[in-house]
């Protein structure tokens, strides 16, 4: 522990020496009356210090929580020796909560045991380590200040709350996995797809006995196999709009791990590319697994500033595999990603991007020239929105506080619409 | 403040010189006010140190014989430089130990009482007639320096 005194230490020593000294000049004792009771204090205070030798240890009753969730934080503290106020602040770090008053004051005999329970609120996601405590004691007369930082690190990490989900979007491909979804292609399956007349070689248990009686010769039911899809979420990490505690790379992280944990439920395949300053990603895979790896990777996403031209060149070509659903989040606001988008899709890359809008993070500026500058920068975001639905992207703006549902609903019916042009 | 109030107000009204011993005693309440409202500690023990010049000052301007209220003065005094230097520490909010402030409270008054009885031991040191001299100044003197190296050697060797 670190020593140090209080500036009461160095004015009663200075008021007793002061007080003496005048004694001595005005020739009364009442003077050195008045003085000797700030230096008894001093010497009392003084002569029984010593270093309080306190341990702690810290317990969290979960290392993994949601969003908005509360995780319960065990402090136990032994004094060794005896402490007579002992002020105990346990450092959060910014994103986690707590009502617990903290710090605390405690007064601890020798060898006394004494736990402290702190409820957590985790407000933000991210990978937290907790476990700084600073401890501070005083001796009886508060005369000298004991300080020490216990380094108690415990990890925790937030996931993101996603939203739920009721539809999902569907890649034009499947992939020869078995899965959930059916494909355009028939075969062998449950699913419904279509009749038609019995051929040599058709198994008699597809046999439609309603349409073969109705028509006079042997129908079979055609059905689509059940296979997986491939789903890369494509997460521009380049540049955020932010005001305060909320930023575009938050409400991107939240969409990604909404659709990862949807689409692992539903069986499919899905990866993750963050494509920033720091290039991450992971190949398709399925599975509880896979999906904490991609949450565990979108806790590590963040902002780093690169002026390095990047383009899709430098993916390893795993992580994009043929067929395969890219669904980009990204508030459009570099060059480099815009740039990567339009080559996934000149490259044959089912892609659909949700651009995170930045429009509400930024406010326009008071002058003239602002607010043109600002309407300036509208049409560019307009017109950036055209090229891409002309290359047959679809583009939907999801902002703050609207479903992910409705954006998603937005590229389903832009995609359907697509078809129909194309047939 | 109350008490540093009483004490300068006592102070000024009981004998001769009463403006000159109001104007100290008031300087030492502004300090002392300025001292805890900015929380600045060296504003409160300027105000300490001027009430305690305050019991100085009308000392040296009163009477020869020995004042009786030298150890309620004394307790007095310790107490405003007791409460001033608590109100000054950081709030903590003591869920864990509600009974914290009572025993620190406890502690300020035993204190106080403690310099209030060391107060009186001295005066009736002083009081004492063992003839005087030019030896006894000079054990006076020594006593007074020993008192003070003991101070800051116990300061020196506890902080250091």
């Amino acid at each position: 522990m670190t020593r140090s005194a209080t500036a009461k230490l160095g004015a009663y020593a200075a008021l007793a020496g002061a007080g003496l000294l005048a004694a001595l000049v005005l020739g009364r004792p009442e003077v050195a009356a008045l003085a000797a009771p700030f230096a008894v204090l001093l010497v009392a205070g003084l002569s029984p210090a010593r270093p309080p030798e306190v341990h702690a240890k810290l317990e969290l009753d979960a290392e993994r929580q949601v969003e908005g969730e509360t995780v319960t934080a065990y402090l136990e503290v032994h004094a060794i020796t005896a402490v007579e106020r002992l002020e105990l602040l346990l450092d959060l770090p910014e994103g986690i909560e707590t009502t617990a008053p903290n710090p605390q004051l405690l007064s601890l005999h020798a060898g006394e045991r004494r736990e402290l329970e702190y409820e957590l609120r985790c407000a933000h996601w991210g990978a937290y380590l907790l476990g700084q405590v600073i401890l501070r004691a005083q001796d009886r007369f508060a005369l000298l200040v004991y300080e020490q930082t216990l380094d108690l690190s415990r990890p925790l990490k937030v996931y993101p709350r996603g939203e739920a989900l009721h539809r999902l979007l569907r890649p034009f491909e499947t992939q020869a996995f078995a899965g959930s979804q059916p494909p355009r292609t028939r075969g062998d399956g449950i699913e419904f797809a279509d009749l038609r007349p019995f051929v040599p070689g058709d198994r008699v248990r597809r046999v439609n006995w309603r349409a073969t009686a109705r028509r006079g010769e042997p129908w079979v039911n055609e059905t689509h196999p059940e296979r997986s899809t491939d789903v890369v979420i494509f997460l521009d990490t380049f540049a955020e709009a932010r005001t305060g505690a909320t930023g575009t790379l938050d409400l991107a992280v939240e969409a990604a791990a909404s659709l990862a944990s949807h689409y692992i439920a539903e069986k499919d395949r899905v990866g993750l590319v963050a494509f920033g300053g720091v290039l991450n990603w992971l190949t398709v895979s399925t599975g509880v697994t896979q999906l904490y790896r991609v949450l565990d990777s979108l806790l590590d996403a963040e902002i780093f500033l690169s002026y390095a031209w990047k383009d899709i060149d430098i993916l390893p070509s795993r992580t994009l595999p043929p067929h395969a659903l890219v669904i980009a989040l990204s508030p459009l606001l570099d060059e480099r990603s815009v740039g990567a988008l339009a080559d996934l899709r000149a490259r044959g890359f089912d892609l659909a991007v949700v651009e995170i809008s930045p429009v509400p993070f930024v406010r326009p500026g008071g002058g003239e020239l602002d607010d043109l500058a600002h309407r300036l920068w509208l049409l560019r975001r307009d017109a950036l929105r055209s090229s891409y639905l002309q290359l047959g992207v679809p583009v939907v703006e999801w902002r703050h506080g609207m479903p992910l549902q409705a954006a998603l609903e937005e590229v389903r019916t832009f995609r359907r619409h697509a078809r129909v042009t194309r047939v | 403040m109350l008490a540093a109030a009483g004490l300068a107000l006592a102070t000024g009204l009981r004998e001769g010189h009463e403006v000159f011993l109001l104007g100290v005693g008031t300087a030492a309440l502004f300090a002392l006010l300025g001292g805890l409202a900015l929380r600045w500690s060296a504003a409160v023990a300027v105000g300490v140190a001027l009430l305690g010049g305050q019991q100085c000052l009308r000392l040296a301007l009163g009477s020869d014989e020995l004042d009786d209220w030298t150890p309620a003065i004394a307790a007095t005094l310790l107490l405003v430089a007791e409460l001033a230097w608590w109100s000054l520490e950081p709030r903590v909010r003591t869920w864990a130990e509600p009974g914290s402030a009572a025993r620190r409270l406890a502690t300020v008054v035993l204190s106080c009482a403690g310099g209030s009885f060391v107060a009186a031991l001295v005066l009736i040191a002083a009081d004492t007639h063992i003839g005087g001299g030019v030896f006894l100044e000079l054990a006076g003197v020594a006593a007074a320096a020993v008192a003070l190296a003991l101070v800051a050697w116990v300061a020196r060797t506890r902080v250091g």
